[in-house]
C-alpha cells in the first residue's frame, strides 16, 4: 500500500538523522550512570535504577519524538521533495499517515535498544529479568506515539522550532494534568468550575500511561485501567492525527 | 485531438506579509494543450508560471477556475495517473540511490516488481544513467539530478508530462540532452507541457507556446504563427572592401583583419552591396538573414506592458 | 463529473470532522472512566526518589527557586492529603530539597516543623529543620525563636529553649521579648544567676513601664526563689542539728546557719511557717 511505502521511507530517513543517535546516547549514558547513582544510596539499589532507567527513556523519547516529528513534515515542504510526492495519485492524508508509521516505527527500533540496554543492566545486578518492566515500557510507547502524531500536527503548518515549543508545552500540560485537578476541588461551583472541568477533561492526560511506579513497587494494576489506558492512548491519537489530516488537506504549497 | 489539458478562467491569489494583503497572481488564465503537441510556457520571472502547474498538479487550490485533464477533472486520481511532474529546481531523498529512488516512485503507483524493475531499467538508459544506478543521489551533478527527476517524472508512463524549468542551470550539452529526451517523448505520443527561461530551447522543439505576463496569457498559439517570418534584417561578413565604399548601406560593425560585418535592413541594399563585391573583387563570407526570433517577440511583448 | 468531485470533496470534509467530533468524544469520556478507577496515586512520587537536592540544583539550570516554590506547594497539598497512611517517611527529605533549592525561602523551615511537630510528632525532626533554617539564614531570628517556643511548650526542655532564645536574641532585629523569654527559660532550669542577670539587665534597659514592673516582678520572683532555697537550706541544717524547725527566722542567723537574713525584693521579710518549716514570699510576685 502507499502508507506503507512512505513510511519505509520514512524510516529510511529517520533513521539516519544525528539526532537520535545523540539522543540514544545521552538515554544510554543515564542509565549507566545509574548504576553509579545506585551507589550513593543506602537500601534497594535497584529502585533507583529503574526509576532513572524508566525515567530516561521516557524522556528521551519524547525528545526524540518531538524534534523528530517536528521536522519531519516541515523537511519536506522546506526541501520540495513533496511536490512530486503529492503530484502522485495518493491522497494527502496517506501521506501524513505514512510519515507517521514511519516515525512511530523508527521510535519503536530506538525504545527496544534502549530497552535491551536497560533490562541487561537491571540483569546484572539482580540476575533476573525484569519483564514486568516492559509493562511499563509498553505505555510509555503508546504515549511517545501521541507525542510523535502532536509534533507532526505542528509541523503541517510551523517551522520546527515553534512546533517544538508547542509538543513540549503539550508533554508538559499531559503531565501537569493532576494540578487542574486539585484546582478544580479548590473553585466553587458555577460557571468557571464547569469550564475547568470541560478543559480538564479535554486537555491530554499523559499520566494515564504512567506506570513506573506501579511497576516499580510491583503493585497491582487494574486490567481495566489498562484497557482504557489503551483506548484512551488510541482515540487521543486518532483525534489529532484527524486534526492533522484536516489542517494538511487545503493547505497551499507555494 | 482531445485536449490534453484544458485550464479554464483561472484565478489564485495568496495573502501575503504580516498583515495579510491580497496579492493576485493568476487572473483568469486560459489555455489549451493538444494530445502529442510540444508546449511552452513562458514568462517572465513571478508571471505566475510555476503557479499556474501546482494548481493543475492540486499543490495549490485555485480560487476559481476549472481544470481537465484528458478530460477528467485534475485532482481525480485518474488524471493523477497519467501525469508525470518535474518541479523546478528539484531536490530528493539524498540517501538513496538512483534506483531505490525510481523504486520508492514506482511503489507509489502500486506497480509490481516485475513491471517495476522493467520500468527503472528502461528509464536508467533512458536518460542515460544506468551506470550510475546504485549511486547515492547526494553524489549527483545537477545534470545528473535534473536526469533522475525526468525519469521519476516518468515512472508511470504518463501520457502528459508537465516540466518546470528543465533545463535551468544545465550547461549546454545537458540542455542538448534534455531537449532530445523531450522530442523523444512526443515521438512516443506523450503530450508535453514545459515552462521555461530559455526561448532558444523552445523556438527549437515547441510546436506552441502560450506567454504569461503579470497572471495574464497574452498571447497563445502555434510557434509559426506568433512568430512572423519577416526578415529583419541581414547580416553580411565580407572583405576586400573599405568602410568608406560601404557608406549608406547599413550598419558597419569591424572584425579581425579585413573582414566587415554588416547589417543590412534593406533587401535593395543587399543587391548594390552583392555587385560591389563583384567589381572590386571582394569576398563574401556569410550572408544571413536574421528573422524575428521568440526572443525578440517575447522582449517586445513583455516591455509593452 | 464535477459536481461529483465537488460533492465527495464536501462529504469527506464532512466525514473528517464528523471523526473529530467522535474521536474527541470518546477519549474525553475514557478519561472520566479512568478517573474513577481507583489508583495508587501518589501524585509526584518520582520526586522521592532523588537522590539530593544538591544535584537538583544544578539540574534545573537557575529555576531551582522556582522549582523550590512549586515543590512546596505540592508538598503542601501531599500532607494535606490524610488518605496518605505514611506520608511522613519522607517529610526530612523533601523539605531539605526545599531548603537546597532555595536555602533563603523563610516559609518552608516553619512549616516543615510545624507539619513535623503536631502532624508527624517528630520533635527531633522539627528543631532539624528548624536548626538547618538557621544554619542557611543567620540572619533570621524567626528560626531559633519558633524553636524555643517548640522546646519550651511542647517538649518542656527548657535548657534547650534557654540556648535557643540566646541564639534568637544575638541576632538583630529579634524583638525584646526574646530576652523575657531567655530570662523565663533560664529560671525554669533554676540558672537563677543568669535569670537575675538577665532580668536585671531588661529592668534596666526597658522603657515601657509595663514591661518594667513585669522585670521588676521577675526580679523579686528569682530573689525570692534564691532565698527561699537558702532558707530552706539553713532550716534543713538547723532541723538536723536541733530535731526541729526554727520557731523564728532570726533564729538561723543567731545561731549561724545564715550570714544574714535575706528579705525580698521590696525589703519586706518573708512569711515564715514554723509548723510545716515552709517560708513563702510575702507578696504574690505578679500582684505587686
Amino acid at each position: 500500500m502507499r502508507i506503507i511505502a512512505i513510511a519505509l521511507n520514512t524510516f529510511k530517513e529517520a533513521i539516519r538523522d544525528r539526532i537520535l543517535y545523540l539522543l540514544l546516547f545521552f538515554a544510554a549514558t543515564s542509565i549507566i550512570f545509574s548504576r553509579l547513582l545506585a551507589l550513593l544510596t543506602v537500601g534497594d539499589r535497584v529502585k533507583i535504577i529503574k526509576d532513572v532507567g524508566l525515567a530516561s527513556l521516557s524522556l528521551f523519547g519524547a525528545l526524540m519524538a518531538i524534534l523528530m516529528g517536528t521536522s519531519l513534515v516541515y523537511k519536506e515542504i522546506d526541501k520540495k521533495t513533496i511536490f512530486t510526492l503529492l503530484s502522485k495519485p495518493i491522497h494527502r492524508l496517506q501521506f501524513l499517515l505514512g510519515k507517521f508509521f514511519g516515525l512511530v516505527f523508527t521510535l519503536f527500533i530506538m525504545i527496544s535498544l534502549m530497552s535491551l540496554i536497560f533490562l541487561a543492566l537491571i540483569f546484572f545486578h539482580t540476575f533476573r529479568i525484569e519483564w514486568k518492566m516492559l509493562l511499563a515500557i509498553l505505555f510509555i510507547f503508546m504515549e511517545l506515539a501521541l507525542v510523535t502524531s502532536v509534533a507532526i500536527l505542528f509541523s503541517c503548518f510551523s517551522t520546527p522550532i515553534l512546533s517544538s515549543i508547542f509538543s513540549l508545552s503539550f508533554y508538559l500540560i499531559g503531565h501537569l494534568s493532576w494540578g487542574l485537578e486539585t484546582l478544580i476541588h479548590k473553585i466553587k461551583g458555577g460557571a468557571a468550575k464547569t469550564l475547568v472541568q470541560i478543559l480538564y477533561t479535554f486537555l491530554p492526560d499523559l499520566e494515564n500511561f504512567n506506570f513506573k511506579t506501579e511497576v516499580v513497587h510491583a503493585l497491582p494494576i487494574q486490567a481495566k485501567f489498562l484497557v482504557f489506558s489503551t483506548l484512551y492512548g488510541v482515540f487521543y491519537t486518532l483525534f489529532i492525527l484527524t486534526l492533522a489530516i484536516l489542517v494538511f488537506r487545503r493547505r497551499d504549497f507555494i | 485531438m482531445a485536449a490534453a489539458l484544458k485550464i479554464e478562467d483561472l484565478h489564485k491569489s495568496f495573502k501575503l506579509g504580516f498583515i495579510p494583503k491580497k496579492k493576485e497572481i493568476l487572473k483568469g488564465i486560459s489555455l489549451s494543450v493538444e494530445e502529442g503537441e510540444i508546449f511552452g510556457y513562458l514568462g517572465p520571472n513571478g508571471a505566475g508560471k510555476t503557479t499556474t502547474i501546482k494548481c493543475i498538479l492540486g499543490l495549490i487550490f485555485p480560487d476559481k477556475g476549472k481544470m481537465e485533464i484528458f478530460g477528467q477533472p485534475h485532482l481525480s486520481l485518474l488524471a493523477k495517473e497519467r501525469i508525470g511532474f518535474l518541479p523546478e529546481n528539484p531536490y530528493f531523498y539524498d540517501y538513496l540511490t538512483a534506483k531505490e529512488f525510481l523504486n520508492f516512485y514506482g511503489q507509489l503507483f502500486l506497480l509490481k516488481k516485475k513491471e517495476k524493475e522493467e520500468k527503472i531499467s528502461h528509464l536508467l538508459q533512458l536518460i542515460g544513467l544506468e551506470r550510475s544506478a546504485n549511486l547515492q543521489l547526494r553524489k549527483f551533478s545537477r545534470g545528473m539530478l535534473q536526469r533522475i527527476g525526468l525519469a521519476q517524472a516518468l515512472i508511470n508512463d504518463p501520457s502528459l508530462v508537465l516540466l518546470d524549468e528543465p533545463l535551468g542551470g544545465l550547461d549546454p550539452l545537458g540542455r542538448k540532452e534534455i531537449r532530445d529526451i523531450i522530442i523523444r517523448l512526443k515521438e512516443e505520443g506523450k503530450t508535453v507541457f514545459l515552462s521555461s527561461h530559455i526561448l532558444q530551447d523552445i523556438e527549437m522543439i515547441c510546436d506552441r507556446v502560450a506567454i504569461i505576463v503579470n497572471g495574464q496569457i497574452i498571447s497563445q498559439g502555434a510557434l509559426q504563427d506568433l512568430v512572423r517570418e519577416k526578415i529583419l534584417f541581414t547580416e553580411v561578413i565580407l572583405s576586400g572592401l573599405e568602410k568608406k565604399e560601404l557608406e549608406g548601406l547599413g550598419e558597419y560593425f569591424s572584425i579581425h583583419g579585413e573582414r566587415i560585418l554588416l547589417k543590412v535592413f534593406e533587401e535593395e541594399k543587399i543587391e548594390k552591396i552583392l555587385n560591389l563585391v563583384q567589381t572590386k573583387r571582394g569576398k563574401i563570407h556569410s550572408l544571413i538573414p536574421r528573422t524575428e526570433t521568440l526572443e525578440d517577440l517575447f522582449v517586445g511583448i513583455v516591455k509593452q506592458r | 463529473m464535477k459536481r461529483s468531485s465537488l460533492h465527495e470533496k464536501e462529504f469527506t470534509f464532512l466525514f473528517l470532522i464528523f471523526f473529530l467530533f467522535l474521536s474527541c468524544g470518546v477519549f474525553m469520556g475514557l478519561k472520566l472512566k479512568i478517573e474513577q478507577i481507583p489508583r495508587k496515586k501518589i501524585p509526584g512520587s518520582s520526586i522521592i526518589y532523588i537522590p539530593s537536592g544538591k544535584y537538583l540544583k544544578f539540574a534545573t539550570f537557575g529555576y531551582s527557586s522556582l522549582l523550590a516554590d512549586l515543590i512546596y506547594i505540592w508538598a503542601i497539598q501531599y500532607y494535606s492529603d490524610y488518605s496518605i497512611q505514611d506520608r511522613f517517611n519522607y517529610l526530612d527529605h523533601i523539605f531539605s530539597i526545599i531548603s537546597e533549592l532555595d536555602p533563603r525561602y523563610t516559609d518552608p523551615y516553619e512549616i516543615g516543623a510545624l507539619i513535623a511537630v503536631y502532624e508527624a510528632k517528630d520533635m527531633d525532626l522539627a528543631f532539624k529543620i528548624l536548626d538547618r533554617g538557621l544554619e542557611k539564614n543567620p540572619d533570621q531570628w524567626l528560626f531559633p525563636f519558633e524553636a524555643g517556643h517548640l522546646a519550651q511548650i511542647v517538649k518542656k526542655d527548657y535548657k534547650l529553649a534557654m540556648a535557643y532564645y540566646k541564639k534568637a536574641s544575638e541576632i538583630e532585629g529579634a524583638p525584646d521579648i526574646t530576652k523575657r523569654l531567655y530570662a523565663s527559660a533560664a529560671f525554669k532550669t533554676m540558672d537563677f544567676k543568669t535569670s537575675w542577670e538577665t532580668w536585671l539587665e531588661i529592668y534596666q534597659t526597658v522603657k515601657d513601664e509595663r514591661i518594667k514592673k513585669i522585670a521588676s516582678n521577675h526580679l523579686y520572683q528569682v530573689k525570692a526563689t534564691i532565698d527561699i532555697t537558702a532558707l530552706k537550706e539553713a532550716i534543713g541544717k538547723f532541723k538536723a542539728k536541733y530535731r526541729r524547725n526554727p520557731t523564728d527566722l532570726s533564729q538561723l542567723v543567731k545561731l549561724g546557719f545564715l550570714a544574714s537574713l535575706p528579705k525580698d525584693l521590696d525589703g519586706k521579710d518573708y512569711l515564715y511557717d514554723s509548723q510545716k518549716g515552709e517560708v513563702t514570699p510575702p507578696t504574690i510576685p505578679w500582684k505587686r
